[in-house]
């Protein structure tokens, strides 16, 4: 089981940011080449992209507010 | 024999399966324009801000990227000129996609646009070609004020000469601009920010969807039937789409079934889908975030009413007002055809 | 008149037999276009309805322009279009046939003697006051994207030069260093304004110094002047060296439309002293270069080309009212 990260975009320790876009849902399958999410963290966009294949669940609701870092999803 | 007419090149699937993988409105968007790039090297993009910046409501993102700023390219804030230069790279075998960047900035450029860009081929009898897209921002509900805020599709299907495309959701926005790309005529197409999938703007789910990964087109002038029903049709497009989907969905489960027509072209009009539904429902309901009079509310309305006027036990429109979109939150959502207005609109329909 | 001594003998008389062309062309559309507007004057009725803009007087414009360019260049004009058409080559029959509203015209009857397309000599022209210069530039954008070395002429009056697609086109195409040539046809009224009524300087060339081009001023309606000027300009596009903008002070003989009583016009005493032809003509007769045998036999040759191409028109159908919605689109018929 491999975690998905909120990656750092900040230099600020303790950042947060929000997952603005889901393109899974739990129980999707993804490989390294889907799209997973879209990030931001203070108006700086990124993708997200899967590291590995398997079924994605994911933790964390648009719009909530994160810390860089955190486990957003895991895929197993 | 002319010199600019173009050929055939080889028929793409038509509305293939979806399939699993999911984007947004905006991101389709970019995959049609960048898989056309990358097959047929007359195709470029033009616009402000296209560049870099990726357009303002991203239907460019990551495309300088792969493609460079010889293809993608940020123009001066000059409408009529680099609008004209789309026309005449066409008119010479170019396949532009040139951005409008509001579709309320029209005014600055209309002339190349309706008597140029709409009327070349006709004037010349059919002899020159402008196979070119014109692709713009509508629409409103997040406060951008009266100029920034218009629909006004039916002012560009009201004048002849010019496909006008105005796609819903990721699916029908990615074959509907691979199928602008590739037809000889000029196309206006027209994007809705609100369906777009925008991080940074309120968005209904539906504008994130599934898109096939393969080439692909939707018909330039067909309708779809969004959702089959029995009771009630709401014929409509682009973000009222989904906001009618939710009303439906959530009417289902009093028992009133609501069939939606997303009109998905306004040139050509698929005056048929329109008429197929309204004989099974005999009530009519058109949503259309454009003004209300003199659109294309009135032309559903009238395409059913001489054809089958037999058929309209009920027609009611919810659209814009004849009022400038406001500023304040309050007020726009007070005259935007809002979920409220469309239930409202559906419950008075079934009562009558 | 200002004589260019690069010029050979051969091209002099070559842009004299335009210019007795064109004339000859002119004058034809003249009567045919009033022969059936009588007794009083219906602009919609007879063989040429609508709108005349007839170009005698503008001949050496056209007539020193045309001979740099090849039939791979394009050109964008004006309402006033016939002289450029035919410098440009612009084939005589189906250009008149289009005129008189044929089936067999350049657009099928569907455009008229304002919307002219050859699309054989990348040749159009629009009604439009300076819109038809963003097309150029699209046109020229698309022979450099190519690596060619044809150019775009964009043919305008001096009002145009007030218009905001006239500035804009100026800008665009200088910042992008395209191959395209501004030619402002200076005939000092639009319509019925004067030059000094409408436009906050004097002479149209030095906008181009505002966009950063060269910008040329031909006095005198000099075909030579106008041969030079426009020769350098076309040659710094095709070397990939950008625009320039010429404004040639040149003459409107007849009305701005025929139906134009002209009442308002102050100088219209001074214009059959102004007339280009036989001034041109006296100037090749003094250098010994032409007879007025020879003048003669351009005269019946033009009419001979022209009188073939208004009866090639005359003799052709008109357009089925049944087909009026064709050409609308290349692809699928508008439901």
């Amino acid at each position: 089981m491999s975690d998905v990260i909120f990656p750092l975009m900040s230099t600020a320790p303790d950042a947060t940011g929000v997952v603005v876009t889901w393109f899974v849902d739990s129980g999707d399958e993804v490989t390294p080449s889907t799209l997973i999410a879209e990030v931001a963290v203070d108006k700086v966009d990124a993708e997200i992209y899967s590291e590995t294949t398997g079924t994605i669940t994911v933790l964390v609701e648009e719009e909530a507010e994160v810390p860089q870092g955190s486990v957003i999803a895991t895929i197993s | 024999m002319s010199t600019t007419i173009h050929t055939t090149s080889q028929a793409l699937p038509v509305e293939p399966e979806a399939g699993k993988r999911k984007l947004s409105t905006a991101k389709a968007i970019q995959e049609a324009i960048t898989q056309q790039m990358r097959t047929d090297d007359s195709v470029f993009v033009m616009g402000e801000d296209v560049g870099p910046y990726g357009g303002i409501f991203s239907s460019t993102t990551g495309l300088i990227e792969e493609f460079g700023p010889t293809r993608i390219i940020d123009t001066p804030i000059s409408e009529t000129a680099f609008i004209g230069t789309g026309i005449g790279a066409a008119v010479e075998g170019m396949r532009p996609i040139v951005e409008l960047m509001f579709v309320d900035f029209f005014g600055v450029c209309m002339d190349q646009i309706y008597n140029h860009m709409a009327k070349i081929h006709y004037e010349s009898g059919g002899n020159v070609q402008v196979p070119m897209v014109l692709m713009t921002a509508t629409g409103g509900g997040y406060s951008d004020g009266a100029q920034h805020s218009q629909s006004l599709w039916g002012t560009f299907a009201h004048l002849p000469g010019m496909k006008v495309v105005v796609p819903s959701s990721p699916y029908d926005a990615k074959g509907l601009m691979t199928a602008a790309i590739r037809s000889n005529d000029p196309v206006v197409f027209m994007f809705h920010k609100g369906v777009m999938g925008l991080g940074w703007m309120k968005k209904n789910q539906r504008s994130i969807g599934a898109v096939p990964e393969e080439q692909y087109e939707v018909p330039i002038g067909k309708a779809r039937v969004a959702r089959e029903g029995t009771d009630v049709t709401i014929v409509t497009l682009s973000l009222s789409v989904h906001h009618s989907l939710d009303v439906a969905e959530k009417l289902e489960k009093e028992g009133i079934s609501v069939e939606v027509i997303d009109l998905r072209s306004l040139v050509p009009l698929d005056r048929d889908a329109i008429v197929a539904s309204v004989s099974k429902t005999g009530r009519l309901i058109v949503v259309d975030e454009d003004y209300q009079s003199f659109g294309v509310s009135g032309e559903v309305i009238a395409s059913v009413a001489e054809r089958q006027p037999e058929l309209l036990k009920h027609v009611a429109r919810v659209c814009v007002p004849d009022v400038p979109l406001p500023y304040a939150s309050q007020l726009e959502y007070a005259v935007l055809p809002t979920p409220a207005r469309i239930e409202a609109a559906v419950r008075e329909a079934v009562a009558s | 008149m200002t004589l260019y001594p690069e010029l050979t003998d051969d091209k002099r008389r070559e842009m004299l037999t335009m210019m007795v062309l064109i004339r000859t062309y002119e004058e034809a559309i003249l009567r045919e276009y009033h022969a059936d507007k009588s007794p009083g004057f219906d602009i919609g009725a007879g063989l040429v309805p609508g709108e005349m803009h007839l170009s005698a007087g503008q001949e050496p414009v056209a007539a020193g322009l045309g001979l740099h360019l090849t039939k791979d260049d394009a050109m964008t004009a004006t309402h006033r279009p016939h002289h450029v058409a035919i410098a440009k080559g612009v084939r005589l029959r189906e250009m008149t046939a289009e005129i008189f509203g044929r089936e067999t015209g350049l657009g099928r009857g569907r455009g008229g003697h304002m919307h002219l397309f050859d699309p054989e000599t990348h040749f159009s022209c629009s009604g439009i006051i300076a819109e038809g210069l963003p097309p150029a530039l699209g046109q020229a954008f698309a022979f450099q994207r190519r690596g060619t070395d044809r150019v775009a002429v964009a043919v305008a009056g001096e009002g145009a030069a007030n218009q905001g697609a006239f500035h804009e086109s100026l800008n665009l195409a200088a910042l992008w260093k395209l191959p395209v040539i501004f030619v402002i046809e200076d005939n000092d009224w639009g319509i019925s304004v004067p030059r000094a009524q409408s436009t906050s300087v004097t002479s149209n060339a030095v906008r181009g110094a505002a966009y950063d081009m060269p910008g040329i001023r031909v006095e005198e309606n000099s075909v030579e002047g106008v041969y030079e000027a426009t020769g350098e300009a076309i040659a710094r596009a095709r070397a990939g060296e950008g625009p320039s903008l010429i404004e040639v002070h040149t003459l409107r003989l007849w009305g701005h439309f025929e139906g134009d009583a002209q009442g308002y016009r102050t100088d219209l005493d001074g214009v059959p002293g102004r007339d280009p032809l036989p001034t041109y003509r006296n100037t090749l007769t003094s250098l010994g270069l032409i007879t007025d045998d020879d003048y003669a036999a351009m005269q019946s040759s033009a009419s001979e080309l022209v009188e073939d191409a208004i009866g090639f028109a005359k003799a052709s159908p008109t357009p089925n009212p049944a087909d009026a919605l064709q050409y609308v689109f290349a692809e699928g018929a508008r439901s």
